[in-house]
């Protein structure tokens, strides 16, 4: 299999092209033709296919997508270029999954299949949300409490000493360190050390800051997992390729990280379907990653619980599950806050979707689409792990008709969905526990789930 | 051809994003000597609204504007020679310098709302990812740009954009041109902390915003 730098000899002779060439004449045609090709069509009443048909052609013109489009570096203009058969061996080479973890919290995180009945990976807490210091402490040991927690995404800080983290800056470092640090300690005060952080480092902007973090003072082990992420769409550049450098030759895990924007470049959802499954194939083969982080985005909402974004996530969860034997984690944004009802709605519609759809792993869902400061609390990861259980042995038929029923919840909230609370406005800043009316509304949100058919106890 | 079915080509060429037959029906406009701005603005102008307000009922995504932009410079370049000799010139709203900030790569959202704008007539220089405050200022003054519109993905890269403001306002510049911002982690209270002009959610919101500020809306 061709390694880094096999792909960088690639990187610095493949075809020379601007971008907006490569994004006019590869990309966007390339998607457009193949979607056609493989007659993918988007179904907007079956969120939840459970068409194996459906699945294993769009896993077919995944590969022909990545064969004839490749992968743009911009940092030297060229396409990386793959072949099939490279691919295909990759593929096949996999090993199906990889530990996690020290101690008695070292696990197997292994890949599922549609409708396994076996439980997902609980990948708990959301790492792109910026939380003060103290606040960060708080909400991780809140995690570690979560007796269904696998493994964990730390918080990111995006302040030091009250100055905003710029990125490549002596800042950044400082806050790559102290989250990892914070993320650490905040483990041991909830008496599991152990436990695997799967997000490093999400403080880190840049290759510099996710070295810097990972220096053995620092308290990582191999055992955790570092995400690297691709530019959207099909593009890496020279700090892209830093990191995953940095991480292979080490020795640690990586986490291949792919958030598709639906309606970018890759169009509507049959086109970001397409996209999103050939990055699993880049995942293995480029990144040689030990897992997969994904799900799409909306262009528009920032989330991804509206109905198309369901629908590529499930589509996409069924063919990549049938077809490679990767583990994988489907990450989601909700587009409501903490303390709303509305978050709990979009977040079951997105575990119920992940999990019958096949998804090896399930990470908490962010709330309010992951901008608010300080906004998410422990109790959404608590609801997440809680339904992530008790879901699994739901088939893709039956989820589809439990996500339809979500959707009338909240759909034509989307657009106008209530930003929630911060932490330090709905739990107990002492205790570490969620606030009364917090807890109230929790339990009210698992009765009326309850209600529709959906196991919340 | 029939002046109106040329213009209705016209619009039909940008809603398809087809370059051949914008470039065909720009040079059949021509041919019959039609009044150039009236080929503009009755022809491709109408298919760029069509098309703006697809995109904005999400019928239409990013690559549909992209190419529809793309038919729309192709047959402007055939109009062009003719509205210049006859020193005409298409009603233009405004021009918006857009970039990514210092330190950050991530061009997909910036790319949306640059095409959405264009869509709507406004005259767009977008400078790519990536760009330092004194850059951008010397790129607005010599576009001649009314507003700015500065994006960024990360947390880490935020603060680029409230030294831009502040930095305009050190140079005595900041009344020269209104500053927007938006992306991933941008929100209206940083919009506001920052002392931004305007912040959009979405790229739909651009152009409103934008004609907005100028006193167009």
């Amino acid at each position: 299999m061709p390694n880094l730098i096999d792909f960088m000899e690639r990187a610095t002779s493949g075809p020379i092209v601007v971008e907006e060439d490569f994004n006019l004449k590869r990309l966007i045609p390339n998607t457009r033709k193949i979607v056609k090709e493989f007659n993918l069509e988007y179904d907007p009443d079956n969120l939840v296919p459970s068409d194996d048909d459906l699945a294993d052609r769009l896993f077919e013109a995944a590969i022909e997508f990545a064969v004839s489009t490749g992968v743009y570096c911009d940092d030297t203009n060229r396409v990386i270029e793959f072949e099939r058969e490279e691919i295909i061996n990759a593929l096949r080479n996999l090993p199906g999954g990889a530990h996690f973890g020290e101690g008695r919290e070292r696990r197997k995180f292994v890949p599922r299949k549609p409708d396994d009945s076996r439980s997902p990976w609980c990948h708990v807490g959301t790492g792109i949300v910026a939380s003060s210091e103290d606040i960060a402490l708080a909400q991780v040991e809140g995690y570690g409490r979560i007796p269904q927690a696998n493994s964990i995404s730390i918080p990111a800080f995006n302040r030091i000493r009250e100055m905003q983290v710029i990125g490549g800056s002596p800042l950044e470092i400082h806050a790559a360190v102290r989250a990892v640090q914070a993320g650490r300690k905040a483990l041991t005060n909830a008496g599991r050390p152990g436990l695997p952080i799967m997000n490093l480092i999400s403080s880190a902007t840049t290759s510099v800051g996710t070295i810097a973090g990972s220096h053995p003072a620092f308290s990582l082990r191999h055992s955790d997992g570092w995400l690297i992420d691709f530019l959207a769409e099909m593009k890496v550049n020279f700090e892209t390729l830093n990191r995953l450098a940095f991480v292979q030759l080490t020795g640690g895990n990586v986490g291949a990280t792919a958030l598709p924007i639906l309606g970018g470049f890759s169009g509507g959802p049959a086109g970001t379907a397409l996209v999103m499954t050939a990055y699993y194939l880049l995942g293995v083969l480029l990144f040689q990653g030990t897992y997969q982080l994904t799900c799409p985005v909306h262009f528009r909402f920032g989330c991804t619980t509206t109905r198309d974004c369901l629908w590529v996530l499930s589509v996409v969860g069924r063919a990549t599950s049938r077809n490679v034997n990767f583990p994988d984690i489907a990450l989601g944004y909700a587009a409501a806050g903490p303390q709303t009802k509305m978050y709990f709605y979009e977040a079951a519609a997105f575990v119920i979707s992940s999990v019958a759809s096949g998804y090896g792993g399930v990470q908490t869902v962010h709330p309010a689409k992951a901008v608010m400061e300080d906004g998410v609390t422990p109790l959404e990861a608590q609801f997440c792990a809680e339904l992530t259980h008790n879901i699994s042995s739901t088939k893709a038929d039956r989820a589809n008709e439990l996500v339809k029923l979500l959707l009338e919840k909240y759909e034509d909230q989307v657009a106008i969905a209530p930003q929630g609370k911060r932490y330090q406005e709905c739990y107990d800043l002492i205790s570490g526990k969620p606030a009364d009316e917090y807890r109230k509304l929790f339990e009210e949100v698992k009765d009326e789930l309850v209600g529709l058919g959906i196991p919340m106890q | 051809m029939e002046k109106d079915q040329i213009l209705e080509n016209l619009a039909s060429a940008i809603v398809d994003g087809d370059e051949d037959m914008a470039i065909e029906n720009a040079k059949a406009a021509l041919g019959q000597r039609m009044d150039p701005l009236e080929t503009v603005e009755s022809g491709l102008s109408k298919g760029m609204d069509q098309i703006g307000d697809q995109f904005g009922k999400g019928e239409v995504f990013l690559p549909e504007l992209l190419m529809a932009a793309n038919a729309f410079k192709a047959a402007m370049e055939i109009l062009k020679p003719e509205l210049e000799a006859q020193k005409m010139k298409t009603a233009q709203p405004g021009t918006v310098l857009i970039g990514t900030v210092k330190g950050d790569v991530h061009n997909i959202g910036k790319d949306i709302v640059s095409t959405v704008l264009e869509t709507k007539g406004f005259e767009v220089v977008d400078l790519g990812v990536d760009n330092d405050t004194l850059s951008l200022i010397q790129e607005a003054d010599k576009a001649k740009a009314d507003v700015i519109a500065l994006s960024c993905l990360m947390t880490t890269t935020m603060p680029a954009q409230r030294e831009f403001i502040e930095v305009l306002e050190e140079m005595n510049m900041r009344d020269k041109y209104f500053v927007i911002v938006g992306g991933g982690p941008v929100t209206q209270e940083w919009a506001d902390e920052i002392k931004a002009d305007g912040y959009g959610e979405s790229a739909v919101q651009a152009p409103i915003l934008v004609k907005k500020l100028l006193g167009k809306s």
